[in-house]
Protein backbone atom coordinates (compact mmCIF):
# COMPACT_ATOMS: atom_id res chain seq x y z
CA UNK A 1 0.00 0.00 0.00
CA UNK A 2 1.18 3.52 -0.80
CA UNK A 3 -0.19 6.72 0.72
CA UNK A 4 -0.45 10.02 -1.10
CA UNK A 5 -1.66 13.51 -0.23
CA UNK A 6 -4.21 15.12 -2.51
CA UNK A 7 -5.19 18.76 -2.87
CA UNK A 8 -8.39 18.46 -4.88
CA UNK A 9 -10.80 20.99 -6.37
CA UNK A 10 -14.39 19.97 -7.06
CA UNK A 11 -17.33 21.92 -8.45
CA UNK A 12 -20.43 21.62 -6.27
CA UNK A 13 -23.46 22.10 -8.54
CA UNK A 14 -26.72 23.54 -7.21
CA UNK A 15 -28.46 20.26 -8.04
CA UNK A 16 -26.55 18.49 -5.24
CA UNK A 17 -28.30 19.27 -1.96
CA UNK A 18 -26.28 19.69 1.21
CA UNK A 19 -27.56 16.37 2.58
CA UNK A 20 -26.07 14.63 -0.47
CA UNK A 21 -22.78 16.54 -0.49
CA UNK A 22 -20.77 13.95 1.46
CA UNK A 23 -21.76 11.16 -0.91
CA UNK A 24 -21.01 13.38 -3.91
CA UNK A 25 -17.51 14.15 -2.61
CA UNK A 26 -16.76 10.53 -1.73
CA UNK A 27 -17.91 9.30 -5.13
CA UNK A 28 -15.39 11.64 -6.73
CA UNK A 29 -12.52 11.04 -4.30
CA UNK A 30 -12.83 7.25 -4.33
CA UNK A 31 -11.95 7.24 -8.02
CA UNK A 32 -8.48 8.24 -6.92
CA UNK A 33 -7.93 5.76 -4.09
CA UNK A 34 -9.04 4.38 -0.75
CA UNK A 35 -9.87 7.26 1.59
CA UNK A 36 -7.87 7.54 4.81
CA UNK A 37 -8.59 11.17 5.70
CA UNK A 38 -10.36 14.04 3.96
CA UNK A 39 -11.98 17.36 4.65
CA UNK A 40 -13.28 20.41 2.82
CA UNK A 41 -10.80 23.17 3.62
CA UNK A 42 -12.19 25.98 1.50
CA UNK A 43 -15.40 26.88 -0.35
CA UNK A 44 -15.71 29.53 -3.02
CA UNK A 45 -19.20 30.92 -3.57
CA UNK A 46 -21.02 31.01 -6.93
CA UNK A 47 -18.28 30.70 -9.48
CA UNK A 48 -20.80 30.90 -12.36
CA UNK A 49 -24.35 32.11 -13.11
CA UNK A 50 -25.77 28.70 -12.10
CA UNK A 51 -24.65 29.16 -8.48
CA UNK A 52 -22.00 26.44 -8.62
CA UNK A 53 -19.64 26.50 -5.67
CA UNK A 54 -16.02 25.37 -5.80
CA UNK A 55 -14.76 23.08 -3.06
CA UNK A 56 -11.14 22.63 -2.08
CA UNK A 57 -10.60 19.28 -0.40
CA UNK A 58 -7.48 17.92 1.27
CA UNK A 59 -7.24 14.16 1.42
CA UNK A 60 -4.89 11.31 2.14
CA UNK A 61 -5.45 8.27 -0.07
CA UNK A 62 -4.17 4.71 -0.06
CA UNK A 63 -3.46 2.79 -3.23
CA UNK A 64 -2.20 -0.73 -3.78
CA UNK A 65 1.29 -0.93 -5.19
CA UNK A 66 1.23 -2.74 -8.52
CA UNK A 67 4.40 -4.68 -9.27
CA UNK B 1 -31.60 11.16 34.19
CA UNK B 2 -31.92 11.76 30.47
CA UNK B 3 -28.75 12.32 28.48
CA UNK B 4 -28.16 14.24 25.27
CA UNK B 5 -25.36 12.35 23.48
CA UNK B 6 -23.09 14.89 21.81
CA UNK B 7 -20.09 14.57 19.54
CA UNK B 8 -17.33 17.06 20.28
CA UNK B 9 -14.75 17.64 17.55
CA UNK B 10 -11.75 19.91 17.36
CA UNK B 11 -10.13 18.98 14.05
CA UNK B 12 -6.46 18.14 14.29
CA UNK B 13 -3.92 20.50 12.78
CA UNK B 14 -5.99 23.56 11.86
CA UNK B 15 -4.60 25.81 14.59
CA UNK B 16 -7.65 26.11 16.84
CA UNK B 17 -7.26 28.69 19.57
CA UNK B 18 -8.83 26.22 21.99
CA UNK B 19 -7.82 22.60 21.43
CA UNK B 20 -5.08 23.21 18.89
CA UNK B 21 -2.32 22.53 21.37
CA UNK B 22 -1.58 19.91 24.03
CA UNK B 23 -4.89 18.68 25.40
CA UNK B 24 -5.96 22.26 26.02
CA UNK B 25 -9.58 21.43 25.20
CA UNK B 26 -9.80 18.83 27.96
CA UNK B 27 -11.47 21.21 30.45
CA UNK B 28 -13.97 22.13 27.72
CA UNK B 29 -14.66 18.44 27.10
CA UNK B 30 -15.34 17.92 30.80
CA UNK B 31 -17.77 20.85 30.79
CA UNK B 32 -19.64 19.60 27.71
CA UNK B 33 -19.70 16.06 29.12
CA UNK B 34 -21.23 17.35 32.30
CA UNK B 35 -23.88 19.25 30.34
CA UNK B 36 -24.74 16.41 27.95
CA UNK B 37 -24.28 13.42 30.23
CA UNK B 38 -22.61 11.68 27.29
CA UNK B 39 -19.84 13.16 25.18
CA UNK B 40 -18.03 11.39 22.38
CA UNK B 41 -14.70 12.95 21.54
CA UNK B 42 -11.33 12.11 20.08
CA UNK B 43 -7.73 11.85 21.33
CA UNK B 44 -6.73 15.28 19.99
CA UNK B 45 -9.13 16.79 22.51
CA UNK B 46 -8.21 14.58 25.45
CA UNK B 47 -4.45 13.97 25.18
CA UNK B 48 -2.23 16.42 27.00
CA UNK B 49 1.13 14.71 26.66
CA UNK B 50 1.67 13.47 30.19
CA UNK B 51 -1.60 14.93 31.44
CA UNK B 52 -4.98 13.30 30.96
CA UNK B 53 -8.15 12.50 32.86
CA UNK B 54 -10.84 9.90 32.68
CA UNK B 55 -14.47 10.97 32.81
CA UNK B 56 -17.34 8.51 33.08
CA UNK B 57 -19.40 10.68 30.73
CA UNK B 58 -16.80 10.74 27.94
CA UNK B 59 -16.27 8.15 25.23
CA UNK B 60 -12.68 8.33 23.90
CA UNK B 61 -12.93 7.45 20.20
CA UNK B 62 -10.26 7.84 17.52
CA UNK B 63 -11.17 10.28 14.73
CA UNK B 64 -11.74 7.79 11.91
CA UNK B 65 -14.12 5.78 14.11
CA UNK B 66 -15.77 8.98 15.30
CA UNK B 67 -16.60 9.77 11.67
CA UNK B 68 -17.95 6.23 11.25
CA UNK B 69 -20.10 6.68 14.35
CA UNK B 70 -21.51 9.91 12.93
CA UNK B 71 -22.26 8.08 9.66
CA UNK B 72 -24.13 5.37 11.58
CA UNK B 73 -21.75 2.56 10.62
CA UNK B 74 -20.65 1.63 14.14
CA UNK B 75 -21.89 1.72 17.73
CA UNK B 76 -19.91 1.89 20.98
CA UNK B 77 -19.73 -0.62 23.78
CA UNK B 78 -18.43 0.42 27.20
CA UNK B 79 -15.74 -1.78 28.74
CA UNK B 80 -14.14 -1.84 32.16
CA UNK B 81 -10.67 -2.07 30.72
CA UNK B 82 -8.85 -2.54 27.46
CA UNK B 83 -5.86 -4.82 27.03
CA UNK B 84 -3.45 -2.38 25.41
CA UNK B 85 -0.61 -3.18 23.05
CA UNK B 86 1.93 -0.64 21.83
CA UNK B 87 3.42 -0.38 18.36
CA UNK B 88 6.83 1.26 18.35
CA UNK B 89 8.25 2.62 15.12
CA UNK B 90 11.58 0.88 14.50
CA UNK B 91 12.98 4.30 13.60
CA UNK B 92 12.98 5.22 17.32
CA UNK B 93 16.42 5.38 18.93
CA UNK B 94 17.05 2.86 21.71
CA UNK B 95 17.28 5.43 24.53
CA UNK B 96 13.92 6.95 23.59
CA UNK B 97 12.40 3.48 23.24
CA UNK B 98 13.55 2.59 26.77
CA UNK B 99 12.01 5.83 28.09
CA UNK B 100 8.66 4.84 26.53
CA UNK B 101 8.82 1.30 27.89
CA UNK B 102 9.43 2.71 31.37
CA UNK B 103 6.42 5.00 30.96
CA UNK B 104 4.30 1.98 30.00
CA UNK B 105 5.55 0.14 33.09
CA UNK B 106 4.70 3.21 35.21
CA UNK B 107 1.15 3.24 33.86
CA UNK B 108 0.79 -0.40 34.92
CA UNK B 109 2.35 0.05 38.35
CA UNK B 110 0.89 3.45 39.31
CA UNK B 111 -2.39 3.71 37.42
CA UNK B 112 -3.36 0.05 37.19
CA UNK B 113 -3.71 0.17 33.40
CA UNK B 114 -3.54 -3.12 31.50
CA UNK B 115 -0.64 -2.58 29.11
CA UNK B 116 -0.11 -6.09 27.83
CA UNK B 117 2.67 -6.13 25.26
CA UNK B 118 4.50 -4.21 22.57
CA UNK B 119 5.91 -4.77 19.13
CA UNK B 120 8.43 -2.93 16.98
CA UNK B 121 7.65 -2.39 13.31
CA UNK B 122 9.71 -4.44 10.84
CA UNK B 123 10.52 -1.28 8.87
CA UNK B 124 10.62 2.37 9.99
CA UNK B 125 7.28 4.11 9.37
CA UNK B 126 9.20 6.95 7.67
CA UNK B 127 7.13 10.05 8.38
CA UNK B 128 6.86 12.70 5.68
CA UNK B 129 5.47 15.99 6.97
CA UNK B 130 3.74 18.07 4.33
CA UNK B 131 5.50 21.38 4.76
CA UNK B 132 3.45 22.93 1.99
CA UNK B 133 0.26 22.83 4.04
CA UNK B 134 -0.71 26.45 4.43
CA UNK B 135 -3.89 25.77 6.39
CA UNK B 136 -3.83 22.23 7.70
CA UNK B 137 -1.07 20.18 9.16
CA UNK B 138 -0.57 17.25 6.80
CA UNK B 139 1.65 14.43 5.63
CA UNK B 140 1.93 10.69 5.19
CA UNK B 141 3.98 7.68 6.21
CA UNK B 142 6.01 5.85 3.58
CA UNK B 143 5.50 2.36 5.01
CA UNK B 144 1.86 1.91 6.03
CA UNK B 145 1.92 -1.88 5.57
CA UNK B 146 4.53 -2.32 8.29
CA UNK B 147 2.25 -0.42 10.70
CA UNK B 148 -0.74 -2.65 9.88
CA UNK B 149 1.36 -5.82 10.18
CA UNK B 150 2.56 -4.75 13.64
CA UNK B 151 -1.03 -4.09 14.71
CA UNK B 152 -2.15 -7.51 13.45
CA UNK B 153 0.64 -9.11 15.47
CA UNK B 154 -0.63 -7.44 18.66
CA UNK B 155 -4.25 -8.42 17.99
CA UNK B 156 -3.20 -12.03 17.43
CA UNK B 157 -1.50 -11.76 20.83
CA UNK B 158 -4.85 -10.86 22.44
CA UNK B 159 -4.61 -7.09 22.55
CA UNK B 160 -7.91 -5.15 22.32
CA UNK B 161 -6.61 -1.57 21.92
CA UNK B 162 -3.49 -0.17 20.28
CA UNK B 163 -1.22 2.74 21.13
CA UNK B 164 1.19 3.76 18.40
CA UNK B 165 4.46 5.60 18.97
CA UNK B 166 6.06 6.90 15.79
CA UNK B 167 9.43 8.56 15.35
CA UNK B 168 9.09 12.11 14.07
CA UNK B 169 11.87 14.06 12.37
CA UNK B 170 13.90 16.17 14.77
CA UNK B 171 12.76 19.65 13.81
CA UNK B 172 12.80 21.23 17.26
CA UNK B 173 14.50 24.33 15.87
CA UNK B 174 12.08 24.76 12.97
CA UNK B 175 10.03 27.90 12.65
CA UNK B 176 6.75 25.93 12.74
CA UNK B 177 7.67 24.09 15.95
CA UNK B 178 8.71 27.28 17.73
CA UNK B 179 5.57 29.09 16.54
CA UNK B 180 3.47 26.22 17.88
CA UNK B 181 5.27 26.14 21.24
CA UNK B 182 4.73 29.87 21.59
CA UNK B 183 1.02 29.52 20.83
CA UNK B 184 1.12 31.17 17.42
CA UNK B 185 0.90 28.39 14.90
CA UNK B 186 -0.49 25.05 13.77
CA UNK B 187 0.81 21.85 15.37
CA UNK B 188 3.10 20.74 12.52
CA UNK B 189 2.94 17.00 13.21
CA UNK B 190 -0.69 16.44 14.12
CA UNK B 191 -1.85 15.82 10.55
CA UNK B 192 0.44 12.80 10.18
CA UNK B 193 -0.52 11.62 13.66
CA UNK B 194 -4.14 11.49 12.47
CA UNK B 195 -3.16 9.50 9.38
CA UNK B 196 -1.33 6.92 11.51
CA UNK B 197 -4.24 6.34 13.88
CA UNK B 198 -6.79 6.42 11.03
CA UNK B 199 -4.90 3.55 9.34
CA UNK B 200 -5.16 1.37 12.45
CA UNK B 201 -8.85 2.26 12.92
CA UNK B 202 -9.68 1.61 9.26
CA UNK B 203 -7.87 -1.68 8.80
CA UNK B 204 -7.92 -3.23 12.30
CA UNK B 205 -11.11 -1.75 13.81
CA UNK B 206 -9.87 -1.47 17.39
CA UNK B 207 -9.60 1.56 19.69
CA UNK B 208 -6.30 3.31 19.07
CA UNK B 209 -4.38 6.54 19.56
CA UNK B 210 -0.98 7.92 18.69
CA UNK B 211 1.88 9.54 20.58
CA UNK B 212 4.89 11.00 18.78
CA UNK B 213 8.45 10.10 19.80
CA UNK B 214 10.55 13.22 19.76
CA UNK B 215 14.03 14.01 20.97
CA UNK B 216 14.17 16.19 24.10
CA UNK B 217 13.99 19.84 23.11
CA UNK B 218 15.60 23.04 24.33
CA UNK B 219 13.94 25.06 27.06
CA UNK B 220 11.74 27.82 25.63
CA UNK B 221 11.02 30.58 28.11
CA UNK B 222 8.27 31.97 25.85
CA UNK B 223 6.30 28.74 25.99
CA UNK B 224 2.54 29.16 25.70
CA UNK B 225 0.64 27.54 28.63
CA UNK B 226 -1.53 25.67 26.13
CA UNK B 227 1.51 23.78 24.83
CA UNK B 228 3.04 23.23 28.27
CA UNK B 229 1.69 19.71 28.84
CA UNK B 230 4.12 18.45 26.21
CA UNK B 231 7.10 19.79 28.14
CA UNK B 232 6.67 17.37 31.05
CA UNK B 233 8.94 14.36 30.84
CA UNK B 234 10.32 12.48 27.87
CA UNK B 235 7.23 11.04 26.20
CA UNK B 236 3.60 11.85 25.38
CA UNK B 237 2.53 8.25 25.98
CA UNK B 238 0.73 8.54 29.38
CA UNK B 239 -2.29 10.43 28.05
CA UNK B 240 -2.69 7.89 25.23
CA UNK B 241 -2.58 4.93 27.62
CA UNK B 242 -4.97 6.62 30.05
CA UNK B 243 -7.40 7.41 27.24
CA UNK B 244 -7.26 3.91 25.77
CA UNK B 245 -7.44 2.16 29.15
CA UNK B 246 -11.24 2.12 29.03
CA UNK B 247 -11.99 3.41 25.53
CA UNK B 248 -15.19 1.82 24.21
CA UNK B 249 -15.15 -1.18 21.90
CA UNK B 250 -16.12 -0.59 18.29
CA UNK B 251 -19.25 -2.52 17.29
CA UNK B 252 -19.90 -2.88 13.57
CA UNK B 253 -23.53 -2.31 12.59
CA UNK B 254 -25.90 -3.96 12.08
CA UNK B 255 -25.24 -6.17 15.11
CA UNK B 256 -27.71 -8.16 17.18
CA UNK B 257 -25.24 -9.95 19.41
CA UNK B 258 -23.19 -7.26 21.16
CA UNK B 259 -24.49 -5.23 24.07
CA UNK B 260 -24.42 -1.66 22.74
CA UNK B 261 -23.83 1.29 25.10
CA UNK B 262 -24.29 4.03 22.52
CA UNK B 263 -26.08 3.61 19.20
CA UNK B 264 -25.48 6.34 16.59
CA UNK B 265 -29.24 7.01 16.42
CA UNK B 266 -29.05 8.34 20.00
CA UNK B 267 -26.71 11.19 19.05
CA UNK B 268 -28.45 14.57 19.14
CA UNK B 269 -25.77 17.19 18.52
CA UNK B 270 -22.27 17.83 17.29
CA UNK B 271 -20.06 20.63 18.58
CA UNK B 272 -17.43 21.96 16.17
CA UNK B 273 -15.35 25.12 15.76
CA UNK B 274 -16.91 27.75 13.53
CA UNK B 275 -15.19 27.56 10.15
CA UNK B 276 -14.52 23.84 10.45
CA UNK B 277 -17.78 22.50 9.02
CA UNK B 278 -16.05 20.62 6.18
CA UNK B 279 -15.35 17.34 7.95
CA UNK B 280 -17.10 14.05 7.33
CA UNK B 281 -18.74 13.87 10.78
CA UNK B 282 -20.35 17.28 10.27
CA UNK B 283 -21.64 16.42 6.80
CA UNK B 284 -22.97 13.08 8.08
CA UNK B 285 -24.71 14.92 10.94
CA UNK B 286 -26.35 17.24 8.42
CA UNK B 287 -27.67 14.19 6.54
CA UNK B 288 -29.36 13.07 9.75
CA UNK B 289 -30.75 16.50 10.61
CA UNK B 290 -28.77 16.76 13.87
CA UNK B 291 -28.07 20.00 15.71
CA UNK B 292 -24.72 21.52 14.85
CA UNK B 293 -23.35 23.82 17.52
CA UNK B 294 -20.77 25.97 15.79
CA UNK B 295 -18.51 27.65 18.34
CA UNK B 296 -16.27 30.67 17.81
CA UNK B 297 -12.81 29.13 18.16
CA UNK B 298 -10.37 30.90 15.89
CA UNK B 299 -8.68 28.62 13.37
CA UNK B 300 -7.27 28.57 9.83
CA UNK B 301 -10.46 27.46 8.05
CA UNK B 302 -13.49 29.40 6.84
CA UNK B 303 -15.91 26.63 5.94
CA UNK B 304 -19.00 28.12 7.57
CA UNK B 305 -22.76 27.65 7.32
CA UNK B 306 -22.86 30.61 4.94
CA UNK B 307 -22.13 28.05 2.19
CA UNK B 308 -24.55 25.35 3.42
CA UNK B 309 -27.54 27.28 4.71
CA UNK B 310 -28.37 24.32 6.96
CA UNK B 311 -31.21 25.33 9.31
CA UNK B 312 -30.08 23.39 12.41
CA UNK B 313 -26.81 25.25 12.95
CA UNK B 314 -26.62 27.17 16.21
CA UNK B 315 -23.75 29.64 16.27
CA UNK B 316 -22.42 30.53 19.71
CA UNK B 317 -19.62 32.71 21.01
CA UNK B 318 -17.88 30.25 23.29
CA UNK B 319 -18.02 26.77 24.81
CA UNK B 320 -19.74 28.04 27.95
CA UNK B 321 -22.67 29.04 25.75
CA UNK B 322 -22.47 25.69 23.93
CA UNK B 323 -22.75 23.90 27.28
CA UNK B 324 -25.92 25.85 28.06
CA UNK B 325 -27.47 24.91 24.71
CA UNK B 326 -26.66 21.23 25.25
CA UNK B 327 -28.11 21.34 28.75
CA UNK B 328 -31.30 22.87 27.35
CA UNK B 329 -31.51 20.02 24.80
CA UNK B 330 -30.94 17.51 27.57
CA UNK B 331 -33.71 18.96 29.71
CA UNK B 332 -36.11 19.49 26.80
CA UNK B 333 -36.20 23.26 27.18
CA UNK B 334 -37.14 25.26 24.08
CA UNK B 335 -34.18 27.54 23.28
CA UNK B 336 -36.61 30.27 22.15
CA UNK B 337 -38.12 30.39 25.64
CA UNK B 338 -34.85 31.73 26.97
CA UNK B 339 -34.31 34.38 24.26
CA UNK B 340 -35.91 37.81 23.98
CA UNK B 341 -37.94 39.12 22.29
CA UNK B 342 -40.27 36.13 22.57
CA UNK B 343 -42.59 35.64 19.56
CA UNK B 344 -46.24 34.66 19.94
CA UNK B 345 -47.15 31.17 18.79
CA UNK B 346 -48.27 31.01 15.16
CA UNK B 347 -51.68 30.08 13.83
CA UNK B 348 -51.54 26.99 11.65
CA UNK B 349 -53.55 27.04 8.38
CA UNK B 350 -55.20 24.02 6.77
CA UNK B 351 -53.48 22.91 3.58
CA UNK B 352 -56.73 22.51 1.55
Amino acid sequence: MKLSSLDYYLDWPVSIQIKNLRGFIIANLEKKGDLIRWSIVEIQNSIDSFGTKKLRIKAVLANEIRI
Amino acid sequence: MEISPTIFIIPTGIGCEIGGFAGDALPTAKLLASASGCLITHPNVMNGGNLAEKDKNIFYVEGYCLDRLAKGEIALKSVKEQKIGIIFDSGIENEILVRHLQVADACVSTLGINVHSYVTTKKPLSIVIDSDSSKMSGGIIKNPDTLIDAGKCLIEDGVTAIAIVAKFPDDSDSLETNFYREGKGVDPISGVEAVISHLISKFLKVPCAHAPALNPIELNENLDPRAAAEEIGYTFLPSVLIGLSNAPDIVELPNKHELISLHPDQIESIVVPNGALGGEAVLASIEKGLNIISVKNQNKLKVTNEFYDYPNVIEVNNYLEAAGIILAFRKGINLNSIKRPLKKIQKCSYCD
